[in-house]
């Protein structure tokens, strides 16, 4: 290819991603505006009196509570979800055991269905354990988002890598767990990190189960928070959208930092 | 005797590791799948719901459902919105996929910053496009009318007539980058020598598209339309966040209409009826696209 064509077609590149990412600008650029300006017609594409009072009076609020919720509850569960995954994909790598494919099938068939299904017999059970209105209840929900997923994912990967690897661990003197540990964790962990951040923003993204299982607003998220607060904050949409701008913040640096692997990695864990 | 032993030991082993997820997920999803469906011909409300007499009351909370005008109407606009949704973004996908997947210099990179549509929080993205479809100060019907476009604003989200389709546009935004990631994936795996002897033969890009390209790419469309209509079925963040059904239930959809009877009208038996519902047409189709991959390879 000409660099002249390269050129061409990397600016009209440019011009679509930008028209297709106008929303996101335009929810970091309201955060910045005045009150009076957002209604403003025309409406400024810029901020003429760039201000950050809406960072302010957000996290003179709750934001910071639900920040460290949202935190609790994604990094929990990615946490759950790696320690159960990551082994689980590695045995239906490696070992000849029975019922291998029934089992595949279970990771496939509960990665489809909806949390609606599950949601009102969750809730009952949930209730009857004394799990409602605590951090596990949407800990331990949002982690199955990430399981059947990751382990999907992961198998693929672990079948990928040469068995000779772990039989020169086992002459070692190694036993499979330690060649699991000393040898596979540390070459996939490229891998391993890219489930952890997918199963992340699962949880982070989850709206239905935090509203569903905690009443108790200490306890929200940052969707449930945001959600909440549109008939708080009313048409105070500069709040609002400095509000969305710090949940999608931390997506938005995690994507930044593994964006190669990230892309590579969505596409070999959903279609399998 | 002490190769039977090893045998079963080494068996134990791989269980150790396997199982733990396994079991999670039959605690977590599959045990709540089997109560829904025993909840729904329950009748259980709030007075019942901690222990007190479950009675068996058959199809009643079906019927129940059916009878109500809204239940075909979610029905309905479920099939809408998720037939609308996954028709316009592997449409749209294809496109941007066809684009990125000439070499040009920044191709990777532009792919790949689109992503970040899907990864922010449904939540987020639904209250976005709330905000810039306001009727009255949204930026849509602004520029809209600077360039004479419209004369009128519209009601993106409350005029009853159109509110569906802008609930779906906004998750036509979330889903083209998936949609196009998995056709790019597709594309670049189709082979290059078939193109160059077509073009030997005097073939333009339309015929190229239509006689190579589809017919090549057949299997991977087929993929991603299953996962779309798979994914967008179950739809319920971007519906209960901006419209929250309305107005006058005219973007109610499955999951909604479940999650009002259990939560708001804490009619836990007539939810789960509706969920069910969900689940048996989303069944189906789970099976028809698991079919379809079986064949690809032994799962």
């Amino acid at each position: 290819m000409s660099n002249r064509k390269s050129l061409v077609l990397s600016i009209v590149g440019i011009v679509i991603v930008a028209l297709f990412l106008f929303p996101v600008y335009w929810m970091i650029i309201t955060a910045f505006k005045a009150q009076t300006e957002i209604f403003r017609t025309p409406p400024t594409l810029f901020p003429q009196n760039f201000q950050i009072d809406s960072f302010i009076a957000v996290m003179q609020g709750d934001v910071g509570q639900y920040f460290l919720n949202s935190v609790i509850i994604a990094g929990l569960a990615t946490l759950v979800v790696l320690l159960l995954a990551v082994p689980s994909a590695y045995g239906l790598a490696r070992f000849k055991i029975k019922g291998v494919s029934s089992m595949m099938l279970i990771f496939l068939v509960t990665q489809m269905l909806p949390a609606t299904v599950v949601l009102t017999p969750l809730f009952i059970v949930f209730n009857n354990l004394g799990l409602l209105n605590t951090y596990a209840a949407p800990v331990l929900a949002t982690a199955t988002l990430g399981v059947p997923f990751s382990v999907l994912l992961l198998r693929t990967f672990f079948m990928g890598i040469p068995k000779e690897l772990e039989e020169a661990a086992n002459i070692d003197g190694c036993s499979r767990l330690r060649a699991f540990l000393q040898v596979i964790i540390p070459i996939s962990l490229p891998s391993v990190l890219v489930c952890g951040a997918i199963s992340f923003f699962f949880a982070w993204g989850d709206l239905i189960f935090s509203i569903t299982f905690n009443r108790d607003q200490e306890l929200w998220p940052l969707t449930a928070g945001i959600f909440n607060a549109v008939g708080r904050y009313g048409i105070e949409w500069n709040n609002l959208m400095a509000f969305a701008t710090i949940s999608v913040l931390p997506v938005i640096i995690i994507f930044v930092l593994l964006q190669k692997h990230l892309v590579e990695g969505l596409v070999s864990g959903s279609v399998k | 005797m002490i190769q039977v032993w090893k045998k079963l030991r080494k068996d134990a082993g791989g269980y150790l590791f396997v199982l733990p997820a396994v079991i999670f997920m039959l605690l977590l999803i599959g045990y709540p799948l089997l109560y829904n469906i025993i909840l729904s011909f329950q009748n259980v409300d709030l007075s019942n719901l901690a222990g007190g007499k479950r009675e068996f009351v058959g199809f009643a909370n079906y019927r129940t459902v059916a009878e109500e005008e809204v239940f075909g109407i979610s029905i309905q606009n479920t099939l809408v919105y998720t037939v609308g949704s996954v028709f316009f973004q592997v449409i749209i996908g294809f496109c941007l996929a066809s684009f990125f997947s000439m070499k040009f210099k920044l191709a990777g990179f532009l792919r790949g910053i689109m992503m970040i549509s899907w990864l922010i929080p449904m939540t987020v993205t639904a209250l976005l496009f709330k905000f810039m479809m306001g009727s009255e100060e949204g930026i849509l019907n602004q520029m809209l009318m600077t360039f004479y476009f419209i004369e009128e604003p519209i009601g993106w989200l409350s005029s009853p007539n159109i509110a569906l389709w802008s609930v779906i546009i906004a998750n036509i935004w979330i889903g083209i980058p998936f949609n196009m990631l998995l056709l790019s994936t597709g594309l670049s795996s189709l082979p290059q020598d078939v193109y160059e002897s077509a073009s030997l033969d005097g073939a333009n890009w339309w015929q190229k598209l239509v006689h190579i390209t589809l017919p090549l790419l057949k299997p991977v469309i087929m993929v991603v339309l299953m996962l779309g209509f798979i994914y967008t079925f179950k739809v319920f963040d971007v519906v209960y966040v901006m419209t929250g059904g309305g107005p006058i239930n005219s973007t109610e959809v499955l999951s909604t209409l479940a999650f009002r009877y259990s939560f708001s009208d804490f009619d836990f038996s007539l939810g789960a009826a509706v969920a069910n519902v969900l689940f048996i047409m989303l069944f189906v189709i789970s099976l028809i696209y698991l079919r379809m991959i079986k064949k690809d390879e032994a799962i």
